[in-house]
């Protein structure tokens, strides 16, 4: 399985990586991207089976990469992972087509109940 | 009820949040402190802003800590034992991301939150108008800022137009 974790923090982006190995989804391919423009030309490139997202990034925010992700006719599991957790950012994130919203900080056991619904380990 | 009255009546969970996120980011127990602040020397500061379509407003959300403070945390971050200038502003900025995007939440729902920046300074003094909160981790304190008032040059908007436009379309 191939996971993009997309966040303009690179210390966020490894912090992310290692919960998700405590989370139980180790020994998964991890890419890597610092924006949303980024994150989808990797998406184009090398079609992840699950992505993991910042929402407020520089050139292109979270929601407009998912926007164009589902644009281009993908419907690769999509999850934020933001600072902003409240229930109106989890139903805009809903609406665009994200599975959910997990908000930082978050623990391995948030990942965990989250993205089992999601993918298979 | 004017705005720092708000932040004010809203100060134990600014204190809880920072407690919260400092203690995740850091993998340390955070405590609540009230009557230490900065030691002297450079300080990290990490600054953004939340505004307010409705009325136009800006809050502007600030943490700062130590050098210290900042080289630990960013070590733990980035796995390495030797962070770089750079990885000291990543850890930081990130920290005042996370309690900036929680600031939101609590306080100012239906607003827009900026990118952070973050910079090494000597004169990061908390404003004196805002409401700061300090935690101890390390033993080292850091503060949390919420105010009404800022500077808002330097910052931008997820996307990539500075906050200066928006100012400079009111008038």
């Amino acid at each position: 399985m191939i996971i993009l974790v997309a966040d303009d923090s690179r210390a966020m982006r490894l912090i992310v990586i290692r919960t998700l190995r405590q989370a139980g989804f180790a020994g998964h391919k991890v890419i890597e991207a610092e924006n949303g423009k980024q994150a989808f030309d990797l998406c184009v490139k090398h079609n992840p089976d699950l992505i993991l997202s910042d929402w407020n990034m520089p050139e292109m925010t979270g929601l407009d990469f998912l926007r164009a992700l589902r644009a281009s006719g993908k419907n690769t599991p999509f999850c934020f992972v933001t600072s902003e957790g409240s229930e109106e950012m989890r139903e805009y994130a809903k609406a665009a087509g994200a599975v959910d919203l997990i908000a930082k900080p978050f623990t391995a056991e948030i990942f965990s109940d989250v993205l089992s619904t999601v993918v298979k380990v | 009820m004017s705005a720092i009255d708000e932040f004010e009546a809203a100060r134990e969970d600014l204190e809880a949040l920072l407690i919260e996120v400092l203690g995740a980011v850091a993998g340390e127990e955070a405590l609540p402190v009230w009557d230490e602040g900065l030691p002297s020397g450079p300080i990290v500061w990490s600054r953004l802003a939340i505004h307010d379509e409705e009325d136009d407003s800006f809050t502007m959300v600030s943490v700062r800590t130590s050098s210290i403070v900042a080289r630990v945390l960013a070590s733990r971050m980035l796995l390495t034992p030797d962070p770089g200038p750079d990885d000291l502003l990543d850890a930081v900025g990130e920290l005042g991301n996370i309690a900036g995007g929680n600031v939101k939440s609590l306080l100012r729902h239906s607003c827009r939150l900026s990118l952070p920046a973050a910079e090494v300074t000597e004169d990061a003094k908390p404003t004196e108008t805002g409401v700061t909160v300090r935690a101890a981790v390390l033993g080292q304190v850091v503060e949390l800022t919420v105010d009404v008032a800022g500077d808002v040059s330097g910052l931008y908007w997820p996307g990539g137009s500075p906050l200066t436009d928006a100012l400079e379309s009111r008038s």
